[in-house]
């Protein structure tokens, strides 16, 4: 593989919600690259637009409202916007693989675990009847499930969440994905429950060289797990770094924020409170840069109340968009 | 952790789960001995006739005693034990033939009705837009013709020899009209159940493992309201036996069978006359079967519905 294109490269996307009050803009204008092998984190609060990124990379925006209006999704440098969906249903659960949020849900309540397991090797491998089933079997043994054996013939519903999640990786993975998507993995957990999926995922990733990325509202998280991170702040990139250089040195007055209210592990975080004021609603983005009613500088800066800043490299590998960042120049 | 345990224990295995309770329910229990009665009936019937339709125990032909009249009552034989109508056939053989027929018609229309109102329901919901519409559209008009007279209609023309050819005249024309007629219900509350589950998490996971929209309706998503859709049988079953009574009561059924409503029908001018036994032997078999049915059903659905589930 070429050690220079990303093995996923998103360009300037944007993906729009159009509902009755109005366009919501719940992605605009996001670039970011997953390399080969390495995790980024995509950091930033609930209602930020992480979620839409992920579906949009997946072709799974709800196609009720929602619509990627703009923008390339390079996967090995094809674009899969414009990939047909039966080109897409080849790649989802084979290539780019998916898990959630919420492990309650994310099962189907009525059937066994072996089948939902199974269900992406039998569909992109053609793995059949018993080799399917030992499959799943080893799978499970994989993630850490103990007596994988009689577990692989229970339902969802004898299963605690932490197994669950466990069962949803074991899901995503079995057709050894190169690119999984992990949409908040641990945030329904336990603390501990927590510390330990995360600490799998670490394994399997490196096990099979996958990229991994790893959508969080935690710092803490992406501290422990990422190579680099994007924080995305309504709808927009705001800064992206390589981890140690986010928590030594954070450029954005957004990331400087979510540092100072950093929760420890496992502390469920709606709203940051070391930052006042809340995500602006998608329908009604203030005017100039989004973040400036909640910035201690930008609130009382014309041009911040005006012109919204572009990403841009500040210093080399690492980008933000604030008129203030160190290196931003004019 | 606790709330695992609750969850656990409320979904735990619905059906097993809904069998004992459905065990515990004595009276339910006798109605389903009582349906299941019925139906082991109709099977011997079928398989009786054919192997010779003309056994004596399933030969409603059959003249007792001697020339064309009516014999009351009486203990002195088995098949006299309802009496004969006025060709001096036994009651009681018609109305047993008359629940094979009977049941035949339901079982045959409950089929047809599901095969158009399920998958027709759970396009409609699960596309949504266009394909929705039209759906709905069509069952709208449907549902807007009195039933009566939709079904009328269609065993009419189901039964003319010159527009079918015959081949759909008797038994297939009065199950095509009820199936074809009634299948409204069913796609109704498909639709409503697939529009509530399509947004679910485990069908978005589906997605993402890369399964088709064919396979996410016909593996994910119906499953999940299969037991909806064996609540929705039991009890419409028993419109159906009436409907199929209806339909021969009214002469568009299959003229050379016995069925309770040409039972009815042929006994309700001879009633005045103090005949009385055709007409009650066929309205006591409707009876007891539809009111079994109705209370079996209904237990069926306390057990198997997640919302009536409530007593922890
Ligand atoms: N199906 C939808 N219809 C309309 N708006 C949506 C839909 N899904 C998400 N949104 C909007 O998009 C924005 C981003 O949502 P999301 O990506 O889920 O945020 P998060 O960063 O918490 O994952 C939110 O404002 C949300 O209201
Ligand atoms: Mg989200």
């Amino acid at each position: 593989m070429n050690e220079n294109i990303p093995l996923l490269s998103i360009r300037n996307l944007s993906t729009h919600f159009f509902v009755e009050e109005g366009v919501v803009k719940a992605v605009e204008d996001v670039s970011f690259d997953v390399a080969e092998g390495k995790t980024l984190a995509v950091v930033g609060e609930s209602g930020c637009g992480k979620s839409v990124t992920a579906l949009s990379v997946m072709g799974l925006v709800p196609e009720s409202a929602g619509r990627v209006v703009d923008g390339q999704i390079l996967f090995r440098g094809d674009d899969l916007l414009k990939k047909t969906e039966s080109q897409m249903r080849r790649i989802r659960g084979n290539e780019i693989a998916m898990i959630f949020q919420e492990p309650m849900t994310s099962l189907n309540p009525v059937f066994t675990i072996g089948n939902q397991i199974v269900e992406a090797v039998k569909l992109h491998q053609g793995i059949k009847g018993e080799h399917a089933w030992s499959h799943a079997v080893e799978m499970l043994r994989k993630v850490g499930i103990a007596d994988p054996a009689r577990r692989v013939r229970e339902y969802p519903h004898q299963m605690s969440g932490g197994m669950r999640q466990r069962v949803m990786i074991a899901m995503a993975l079995c057709c050894w994905p190169s690119l999984l998507i992990a949409d908040e993995p641990t945030t329904a957990l336990d603390v501990t429950i927590q510390a330990q999926i995360l600490e799998l995922l670490r394994e399997l990733q490196k096990q099979q060289n996958m990229s991994v990325m790893m959508i969080t509202h935690d710092l803490g998280v992406a501290a422990e797990n990422a190579d680099d991170v994007a924080v995305v702040y309504a709808s927009n990139i705001v800064e992206t770094a390589s981890v140690a250089a986010i928590f030594e040195e954070p450029l954005h007055p957004y990331t400087q924020g979510l540092l100072r209210s950093m929760p420890r592990l496992g502390q469920k975080m709606e709203r940051l409170e070391s930052i006042g004021g809340s995500v602006p609603n998608p329908l009604h983005f203030p005017q100039g840069c989004k973040f400036h009613p909640r910035c201690p500088i930008g609130v009382s800066d014309q041009r911040c109340r005006t012109q919204q800043p572009q990403l841009r490299e500040v210093a080399p590998g690492r980008c933000a968009a604030c008129f203030h960042a160190k290196g931003y120049g004019d | 952790m606790n709330e695992d345990n609750i969850n656990s224990f409320q979904r735990s295995s619905l059906w097993h789960d809904a069998f004992r309770r459905l065990r515990r329910r004595k009276f339910a229990m006798v109605c389903f001995w009582i349906v299941a009665g019925y139906f082991a009936l109709a099977v011997f019937v079928y398989i009786a006739e054919s192997i010779d339709p003309t056994m004596s125990a399933i030969n409603w032909k059959e003249q007792l005693g001697q020339g064309m009249e009516y014999q009351r009552p009486s203990l002195c034989s088995v098949k006299t034990i309802f009496g004969t109508n006025f060709l001096g056939q036994s009651t009681l053989i018609s109305t047993l033939y008359g629940v094979k027929t009977a049941l035949a018609v339901a079982f045959a229309a409950s089929v047809i009705s599901i095969m158009i109102g399920v998958p027709l329901g759970a396009a409609a919901g699960y596309f949504g837009g266009v394909v929705d519409d039209i759906v709905v559209w069509i069952y709208s008009t449907l549902s807007n013709i009195p039933w009566i007279i939709l079904v009328m209609a269609f065993a009419v023309v189901l039964n003319d020899d010159k527009i079918m050819g015959g081949k759909l005249s008797g038994e297939p024309g009065v199950y095509l009209a009820i199936g074809l007629t009634s299948w409204v219900g069913i796609c109704r509350l498909i639709r409503g159940e697939i529009i509530k589950r399509k947004e679910s998490e485990y069908v978005l996971a589906a997605k993402a493992v890369g399964c088709s929209n064919s396979r996410i309706i016909f593996r994910h998503l119906l499953p999940n309201v299969f037991h909806i859709i064996i609540i929705n049988f039991s009890l419409r079953f028993v419109s159906f036996i009436h409907m199929e009574v209806i339909i021969s009561f009214l002469g568009l059924g299959d003229a050379n069978k016995p069925s309770w409503g040409k039972m009815i029908s042929a006994a309700s001018s001879e009633l005045t006359r103090g005949i009385w036994w055709e007409m009650t032997a066929a309205t006591m078999a409707i009876f007891v079967l539809s009111l079994a049915l109705n209370i079996f059903g209904d237990a069926l659905r306390d057990c198997l519905d997640p919302k009536l589930r409530m007593e922890r």
